[in-house]
């Protein structure tokens, strides 16, 4: 409990040797949250190759436009979150503000993701109804629960910055937060690509 | 992380962070979901030579509706249950989660895992996976029905209606969750928090063992999570993922289950494996007195199984259909599987060459392990064969294989486990003489049964019958049944020995010395009760873990701690 008054303190506890250790951890988690990715998408190609037209004629795609929006959005989020890191490393500010403004745009994405599905529910399109349905929800809810995952540790770790938790050496769980939502990004992507553009 | 506990109660005796602790929490909670485990293998066995007999004792509590007797329904889900429980459930946490814990930090002379909290959310969330998987069997229409495997379309809710199937898919998910943290926490702290001096190569061949069984876990065990995962939408939410056209209106594929559960199955034949393999190649080379024949080639072999266990799971699949030029790939790396195989067994049996062994209860399961494991490998050619299993798969041939290999084999490495390290766990040694007597009241039953089910397999008794007097082919072959219903309960009835020995031990047993077998590994080192943080002062390893019977040693002293340099020998000869 100090009392200075820089705008971020430090904890003694983090030092260079555990800074390494904790990204190490973080990359084999990403690694491992890979895998079940990878089988999601292993499972869409097997059953998309099965089928003889794609996408199958009575199908309502979800809204391109949408996509495209939430896409944008996601990848705006991930680079705002990369720049907060690198400035709470540098010790400059603007560190919160940033972190807030990812924060908020993943909020939006989020939003736009449930107007995609609001609008195949809309046009009577539900997961038990064929198998575009079944591939499209199936993957995009996996994803959105990792979207919420991340938006929740997101908002963790901005309330950790209004209280002062973080300093520019450390800022592990920061660090950490950002590579998921990077992560929960790059999967998106290739979401992305999987359903709108192929 | 050193420093004595601070904390209260919870802290302190549940959710401790201590690596020590979590290692025992793991151990009990394996332990008595193998009893359990064990008490519905014995109702299988009973139902399999006593058809439509009332299961004596306990029969009236569990089959209350029947009178005792188990029906076809309740054999459905004693058969799929015992196999989930004593894989997820029982042999998971007491092989993998109670020796990896136990070990890790203590041989390479770390304080404790590098991520306590994660260590322990990892034991509470098996918990809670396993209370999942207990409550799926006390809810309408019963648990599980579709075999350990899960295949749709008797998973799908066609195939089982009730809620059973779809809170094992829940558990499975949320206990593989667990196996995800471990193995993170496995895996990082061998890479990381290794003393100084401990390189690579004067590693424990148990850390090797379990730092390729943590690797496969991070890999695999996601793997299965998204297989359940799909499962569950089929199943709540009404998606097609594997529910066949011909069913409903759907375009799903059930074989699309198979692949996904058997790309997570067959690794995770080897997650439990190795290290069963690390401990008993350690384990030999301790109690033969002699240095661990070709480390390298050991520590090679483990890892090209490894690699190799993540290309061979379509040999589960020969019979589905599969594109006959993938079936012989896979037949032909299934095949190349058993060179490293091989090799572990050439290196164990060198390694006890000529030895000085001291044939106590711990080294009596290491050499079972070789043994049961060979049977199982030796029958797992025919498996491998794609002209032969086509004839013996889904016939008991398959059961007594897989037992051998990855049930017996981990479960005897876990007791070898238990007889060396539960000296300095509880600081009491396990009595010896009731150890041996298990061992032997466990491995020739266990054989007798396995091997037993090799004939009945072979002569065509198919799996998961619930009556096998219901056909008259197989009727013939009832005394079969019956001789392996006889092995069963001895073997049943000797883990009581055990049980005995084990609660009478940790408790009341004789006091063990610091280092009661005389081995030169760091866990060794600190004296019971081992502190929170471990070592006093950081280890510095200057010496590989297996330098037996070292001529510069003298004629006193056979075996030197990995932190002494071996003394320089007179006259150096190479």
């Amino acid at each position: 409990m100090t009392t200075t008054t820089l705008p971020l303190q430090d904890r003694p506890t983090e030092t260079a040797r555990s800074r390494v250790d904790s990204a190490f951890g973080m990359a084999i988690f990403i690694g491992a949250w890979s895998m079940a990715f990878a089988t999601m998408f292993l499972a869409y190609m097997i059953l998309r190759q099965r089928q003889p037209i794609w996408p199958p004629d009575d199908v309502v795609l979800p809204s391109l436009a949408v996509a495209i929006g939430g896409t944008l959005v996601l990848l705006a989020s991930s680079f705002v979150v990369h720049r907060a890191v690198g400035l709470a490393r540098a010790g400059r500010a603007g560190f919160a503000r940033h972190w807030n403004v990812a924060l908020a745009l993943g909020l939006i994405f989020a939003a736009l993701q449930t107007w995609l599905w609001a609008d195949l529910w809309s046009a009577g399109r539900f997961a038990h109804t064929g198998m575009y349905e079944t591939l499209f929800y199936g993957l995009t809810w996996f994803h959105a629960a990792h979207v919420a995952c991340g938006l929740i540790a997101l908002g963790w770790v901005s309330v950790g910055i209004a209280r002062k938790r973080y300093g520019h050496s450390s800022l592990s769980v920061p660090v950490n937060v950002a590579v998921f939502w990077h992560f929960v990004d790059v999967v998106w992507v290739v979401l992305f690509v999987t359903f709108f553009l192929t | 992380m050193s420093g004595e506990h601070k904390g209260g109660f919870l802290s302190t005796y549940v959710f401790s962070k201590d690596h020590k602790y979590i290692a025992k929490q793991f151990l009990w909670f394996g332990l008595i979901w193998l009893l359990i485990g064990g008490v519905m293998a014995m109702m299988i066995r009973w139902q399999l030579a006593n058809p439509g007999e009332a299961f004596p004792l306990l029969g009236k509590l569990f089959f209350p509706r029947t009178g005792g007797v188990i029906d076809p329904d309740a054999y459905n889900m004693l058969f799929s249950m015992h196999g989930t429980i004593m894989i997820f459930l029982g042999l998971t946490p007491a092989l993998i989660g109670a020796w990896g814990n136990w070990c890790i930090p203590l041989m390479i002379g770390a304080p404790d895992m590098i991520f306590p909290l994660l260590n322990t959310l990892s034991f509470w969330t098996v918990v809670i996976g396993g209370a999942v998987g207990a409550y799926s069997l006390f809810v309408p229409l019963g648990a599980l029905e579709a075999g350990w495997t899960g295949y749709p379309t008797l998973s799908t809710t066609v195939g089982t209606p009730g809620s059973g199937e779809t809170l094992w898919a829940i558990a499975v998910f949320i206990i593989g969750a667990s196996s995800i943290m471990g193995g993170i926490n496995y895996i990082t702290t061998v890479v990381r928090l290794r003393a100084p001096g401990m390189t690579w190569g004067k590693l424990p061949l148990t850390i090797w063992g379990l730092f390729f069984t943590a690797v496969l876990n991070v890999l695999f065990l996601p793997v299965i999570g998204s297989a359940m995962l799909l499962l569950i939408f089929d199943r709540v939410y009404g998606t097609q993922f594997y529910v066949p056209a011909t069913l409903t209106s759907g375009g799903g594929d059930p074989i699309l289950y198979q692949h996904l559960f058997w790309i997570f199955g067959h690794p995770e034949v080897y997650i439990l494996i190795l290290p069963a393999w690390g401990i008993v190649s350690d384990l030999l080379s301790f109690f033969a007195r002699k240095p661990a024949f070709g480390y390298r080639a050991t520590v090679g072999a483990m890892l090209a199984v490894t690699v190799l266990s993540a290309v061979v799971y379509g040999h589960h699949m020969f019979t589905t259909g599969l594109s006959p030029m993938l079936g012989e790939s896979f037949m032909l790396l299934t095949m190349i599987i058993s060179v490293p195989g091989e090799i572990l067994f050439f290196n164990w049996l060198h390694t006890i060459w000529k030895g000085s062994l001291r044939l106590n209860s711990a080294m009596l399961f290491s050499l079972g392990v070789i043994f049961v494991f060979g049977l199982g490998g030796l029958t797992g050619l025919f498996l491998a064969t794609i002209a032969t299993d086509i004839f013996l798969h889904d016939t008991y041939f398959v059961v007594g294989h897989f037992h051998l290999t990855m049930a017996a084999s981990a479960l005897f490495g876990a007791f070898a486990g238990i007889y060396f390290w539960v000296p300095k766990m509880y600081g009491r040694l396990m009595d010896e003489r009731l150890g041996k007597l298990h061992f032997w009241c466990t491995i020739i039953p266990l054989t007798t049964v396995f091997c037993t089910m090799f004939v009945s397999g072979w002569s065509g008794m198919p799996r998961r019958y619930a009556d096998p007097t219901s056909s008259p082919y197989v009727a013939e072959l009832q005394y079969l049944n019956e001789i392996t219903t006889i092995a069963a309960f001895i073997l049943g009835a000797a883990q009581l020995i055990f049980a005995f020995n084990f609660i009478k031990s940790c408790f009341w047993g004789k006091k063990a010395p610091d280092n009661p077998w005389e081995v030169g590994t760091l866990d060794w080192i600190p004296a019971y009760p081992v502190p929170h943080g471990n070592f006093a002062t950081t280890p510095t390893v200057v010496t590989g873990p297996h330098e037996f019977s070292h001529p510069a040693l003298g004629p006193d002293r056979d075996w030197i701690s990995q932190t002494e340099a071996l003394p320089e020998t007179e006259g150096k000869t190479a």
